[in-house]
């Protein structure tokens, strides 16, 4: 197998974007990520898109995206995972450039979330779960199937509303700093603890927007990588899992099992362990989500996620600094593009082009957490600097 | 980029609606049962495999051979929430309380839970279930809060 480096990344900017159409989004992020790179359309033979779909006017994405980047003739699929379709994207397409299939192949992720009007996108990511027993008569939402999580946590754990609103505090300060986030603005525990509830104990304030957004990562072989760029970022290692469709098939409502699994093959593909990690974005679609995360992935014990975000150990200058681009929760969270944005945001970290919201690098070792759904599919993608 | 609320957008003319009609002809028997009041599941007459929701293929062991039992009718309520902000096709609904509860033999049902409000809920306390019929008549069942036995 052929190692595998980022050499482009592309990002857009996210939030409620009525002045493009889905093509014209994604192709904010690939021409960026090709320019980038540094190469030519023509050097690309394979594309992946990630995008959920059902909330804009296109069918196909893919091509819809290709045909306007003038991509012609390239391999091409659409991909969904879910939340996580980004990171099945660049699956898809590093495992064609490691195979050798392809030279160079890029992966975009796109989603345009605010042409139907918000109750219809309610509607049908309440239907990511299992449509005959939980929507059709109990009409499930996203926030409730996290909420169904949190209630069980923080039962067992002890953990209060006020924990998890620190989470939204942090993704907001740390938005503030990211031009590309759909919120910047700093928000209070106050203000988390007083919005709207949406499904209890869960307020808005906890949850992730709906969000317009693209984000593209070019891919490359080692030969063209070292020709392309002195500091590539290597796809070190992937690990993929999934839960049950049907969330009362689950174990237990206090973790998440695809993260667990796909973590520990992560590592173990990657050889690194969770101390080694300089710096990681974890699925944070709810804050509840990511103090799951940190326990799913191994950054700390069972039942001390909220410690750690107490202790400001997921900041920068804390043990291990987490969605430093402000998490879905304030960056937004297209869904498609919301896995290619965290590599693009690892890929910046581990250059070093992190600006006033750069972690300290030590081990040059990255991470990206991505969830689909309520933990029905998880993606965990280790990233790492050098030769 | 100027404000986002200004920007010109065109409003498709063709609209969408989807209803589904979904194939129950393998697990009727569970929504017949339902419509008379009782709860039952598939039990795999191969491995002994019991699922819920009902399937006529045996996910432990493939076997496509089943027999129909009854369900306990008392869960202890495992987890819950209160969901405020509806899904479009549930805007006529009030708030509901969506409960995962638990058998004794480890089974787990997804379900409303009716009859007691959001603050008398608690993770532990015993739950029963009971058959409803929808407005346009098709059966389903909730939790309630079991009596005082």
């Amino acid at each position: 197998m052929n190692r595998v480096a980022i050499v482009g990344a592309g990002h857009s900017k996210f939030g409620k974007r009525k002045d493009v159409n889905v093509a014209e989004l994604a192709f904010e992020s690939i021409k960026q990520a090709v320019t980038d790179a540094g190469i030519e359309r023509k050097e690309i033979k394979n594309v992946v898109v990630g995008s959920a779909g059902g909330w804009y006017e296109e069918a196909l994405p893919a091509v819809i995206v290709n045909e306007y980047a003038g991509l012609r003739s390239v391999g091409t699929m659409r991909v969904e995972a879910a939340c996580a379709s980004g990171s099945a994207a660049v699956k898809a397409a590093h495992d064609s450039v490691a195979t050798g299939e392809s030279d160079v192949a890029l992966a975009v992720g796109v989603e345009k979330m605010t042409e139907v009007d918000t109750m219809t996108s309610v509607e049908l990511i309440g239907r990511a779960g299992s449509y005959m027993w939980e929507f059709e008569n109990y009409g499930m939402t996203f926030p409730a199937y996290y909420a169904l999580y949190a209630v069980s946590y923080m039962n067992r754990f002890n953990t209060t509303e006020e924990d998890m609103a620190r989470v939204a505090v942090k993704a907001h300060h740390y938005g503030s700093l990211n031009p590309n986030a759909q919120f910047q603005k700093e928000i209070t525990v106050e203000k988390v603890l007083s919005s709207q509830v949406v499904a209890w104990p869960l307020k808005l304030y906890d949850a992730c927007p709906l969000t317009d957004g693209s984000a593209a990562v070019v891919l490359a072989n080692e030969e063209v990588a070292k020709r392309l760029t002195d500091t590539p970022v290597w796809i070190k290692g992937i690990g993929y899992s999934s839960d049950s469709a049907n969330l009362s098939k689950r174990d237990d409502y206090v973790g998440l099992r695809a993260s667990v699994e796909a973590g520990r093959r992560a590592y173990q593909a990657a050889k690194v362990t969770p101390r080694e990690v300089d710096v990681a974005t974890c699925h944070d679609c709810f804050t509840i989500a990511e103090i799951m995360a940190y326990e799913d992935l191994g950054f700390c014990e069972k039942g001390e996620g909220a410690k750690l975000v107490r202790e400001g150990q997921t900041e920068i200058g804390g043990r291990i600094p987490v969605n430093l681009d402000g998490g879905l929760k304030a960056k937004g969270h297209p869904i498609g593009a919301t896995g290619v944005s965290m590599m693009v945001e690892i890929t910046k970290q581990l250059r070093g082009e992190g600006g006033s919201r750069q972690a300290p690098i030590r081990n040059g070792i990255g991470l990206v957490h991505n969830v689909g759904g309520t933990g029905h599919y998880a993606y965990v993608t280790i990233l790492s600097r050098g030769a | 980029m100027t404000r986002e609320e200004e920007q010109p957008t065109l409003r498709s003319r063709r609209s969408l609606t989807l209803r589904f009609d979904i194939p129950i002809s393998r697990t009727h028997e569970f929504w017949d049962a339902l419509g008379k009041g009782r709860f039952v599941t598939t039990r795999c007459s191969a491995c002994g495999n019991e699922s819920f929701p009902p399937q006529a293929d045996c996910p432990r062991c493939m076997s496509d051979r089943f027999e129909w039992v009854d369900l306990e009718r008392e869960a202890r309520l495992v987890t819950y929430t209160y969901v405020q902000v509806t899904p479009a096709s549930f805007v006529n609904d009030e708030p509901y309380i969506i409960a995962i509860g638990e058998f004794a033999n480890g089974i787990k049902v997804l379900a409303w839970l009716e009859g007691v409000p959001v603050e008398k809920a608690k993770v532990g306390m015993k739950l029963t279930v009971e058959a409803r019929r929808s407005s346009e008549g098709n059966p389903y069942y909730v939790f309630v809060p079991s009596l005082p036995s």
